[in-house]
């Protein structure tokens, strides 16, 4: 049956060609999660590479904030169909983080972890070259702890669970294994262009 | 008893009725009602003409002992998809497609017996309202309370529903707290439920207390939590959460 | 679990009883009061006294003593997944 005079969600003719295919447009930013908001306190966190990696990194949270940042203005889409466009975040590029390190040559995927335990799974390739970036502001604001703070992953051309939430590294792998999501029939890369939602699509 | 398998059905709207300015009761009439248990809910199923579909829970707010139809009192939420629809758009004669009776947790009847306290806030009322009628439609001296915390009085749902019930009723009292205004000339509770609150309330229930609470989470978080502190058993306290509440 | 917090995660939380329908039709009776045993802590819980995380990919509940996730629930277009590793037993009154 259909309700009468439901009409779900508009999607205004002007942003149409922006949205990926099934999604439809929100201007406020929803909050959505697997789980309870850590908090970790800033004197005890800190973000690795790890893995494939020569030696491992690690910085501190005054560490990080040290590194050379760089304004992000991107758009988002999550898998439960809603994109905010032109969202402006202030990160430091994982470009930036991988300095840090030597990779080993077999290093083709990535599994970020976050505290709580949330984990997902993105080739190599596509964390270079400005394509991912890791966030403690959002707008003119520090990240709230809501919506992934004190720093979250955010890897915008992908569906948005792969910009993991409280994020506290990158572990460098030679296979591609499935993340939290991943794992429970949601799809190993996410493009939402060519809405790779679940596996198989 | 198991339960039959859940199917949708096609409910019609046969009354619409307000009850505080955000919050409206809707009466649907079931071509395949059967008898919930007082705490249950159904879920409300929206279905847009290109195939979008959207799905919320909301109790039952009536009593079982009302054949063939239920009550479903909902709050607007601001920029809720569903609470909108429901407030703005839909209109007696209407169909909603429904889905339940569920839950088997947050329920109690009269055979479970009492005594009986019930804590709700905000729109965490309405399944302990389908508690309290159906324990008067069976005329049951089970001793009970009602805590209800509102923001002001204007959010009171149910108000002279409930002040007639206590007023016929002697094993029933209820007390209201407010946590933004209370009315003027107010001598009652004015702030967010605590442990002299409870005690206070719940004293003349005596021991073996069955517990409902039920509302806003953080509110049913700081409740259930101080009730074990204050040493009533975790097993003899039901919670349900509701999420965030509106504004 | 006490949550001091006032943040939106916090506030969206509900609990098992919001996926009672869906549990239903996933196991064909009511499952809110099946009681599932954490195998990271060993609290015994009622499902529907399980914290639960309904609006991201899929559903998530979890034991309100450790937070450990004890069952998840994905609906993707075709198919229902279900794990439930997180719970050493799910105990069903007869």
């Amino acid at each position: 049956m259909i309700s009468r005079g439901f009409l779900g969600r508009r999607r205004p003719a002007e942003v149409e060609k922006r949205l990926p295919p099934g999604q439809y447009l929100v201007t406020d930013f929803p909050v959505l999660s697997a789980g309870p908001t850590p908090h970790t306190p800033l004197d005890r966190w800190s973000f690795t590479l790890e893995g494939l990696v020569k030696s491992p990194m690690s910085w501190t949270w005054e560490e990080f904030r040290r590194l050379p940042s760089q304004t992000f203005t991107v758009d988002i889409s999550c898998v439960t169909k809603w994109t905010k466009l032109d969202t402006t975040w202030i990160a430091v590029s994982v470009d930036t983080l991988l300095k840090a390190v030597q990779l080993d040559p077999s290093a083709r995927y990535v599994m970020a972890f976050s505290d709580g335990g949330y984990t997902t799974n993105i080739p190599l390739a596509e964390m270079v070259n400005g394509q991912a970036f890791v966030a403690y502001q959002f707008g003119d604001k520090d990240l709230a702890p809501e919506h992934g703070g004190p720093a979250r992953l955010v890897v915008p051309h992908l569906y948005f669970w792969k910009s993991a939430k409280w994020v506290r590294g990158l572990r460098f792998m030679d296979r591609d294994q499935p993340g939290f999501w991943e794992s429970l029939g949601y799809n190993m890369h996410g493009d939402p262009w060519k809405e790779e939602r679940y596996s198989g699509d | 008893m198991q339960p039959p398998q859940l199917e949708w059905q096609v409910a019609k709207v046969t009354a619409i009725r307000p009850e505080t300015p955000q919050t409206k009761s809707f009466t649907l009439a079931l071509p395949r009602w059967m008898a919930h248990q007082p705490g249950q809910h159904y879920d409300v199923r929206l279905t847009a003409p290109d195939g979008y579909r959207t799905e919320r829970s909301y109790s039952v707010a009536s009593e079982p002992e009302r054949a063939g139809e239920i009550d479903l009192t909902v709050e607007r939420i601001a920029d809720g998809e569903v609470s909108s629809y429901l407030h703005d758009v839909l209109m007696t004669g209407d169909q909603l497609e429904v889905r339940g009776p569920v839950g088997g947790y947050f329920v109690w009847d009269i055979a479970l017996g009492g005594p009986l306290m019930l804590i709700g806030g905000g729109s965490g009322v309405v399944p302990l309202m389908a508690m309290l009628r159906h324990r008067a439609a069976r005329r049951s001296t089970i001793p009970a309370r009602l805590l209800y915390s509102s923001r002001t009085q204007d959010d009171v749902i149910y108000k002279s529903e409930l002040e007639a019930m206590a007023r016929s009723d002697r094993e029933l009292g209820i007390a209201y707290t407010f946590t933004r205004q209370a009315p003027s000339g107010w001598i009652g509770y004015h702030r967010r439920i605590d442990s002299a609150m409870l005690e206070e309330v719940m004293r003349p229930l005596g021991a073996d207390i069955r517990t409902y609470v039920c509302g806003p989470t953080l509110l049913v978080e700081a409740v259930a939590s101080t009730l074990v502190r204050m040493g009533l058993p975790a097993e003899r306290i039901r919670t349900e959460r509701f999420g965030p509440t509106g504004n | 679990m006490m949550h001091d917090d006032d943040d939106m995660n916090t506030a969206l939380m509900v609990d098992g009883n919001a996926v009672a329908g869906e549990l239903q039709q996933i196991f064909g009776r009511d499952m809110t009061m099946a009681v599932a045993r954490c195998s990271s802590c060993a609290a015994d819980s009622a499902l529907g006294a399980l914290m639960a995380f309904v609006r991201g990919p899929g559903v998530v509940l979890r034991c309100p003593a450790c937070e450990t996730a004890i069952v998840r629930i994905v609906e993707t277009a075709s198919a229902r997944y279900i794990d439930a590793r997180g719970a050493l037993y799910m105990r069903l009154e007869l």
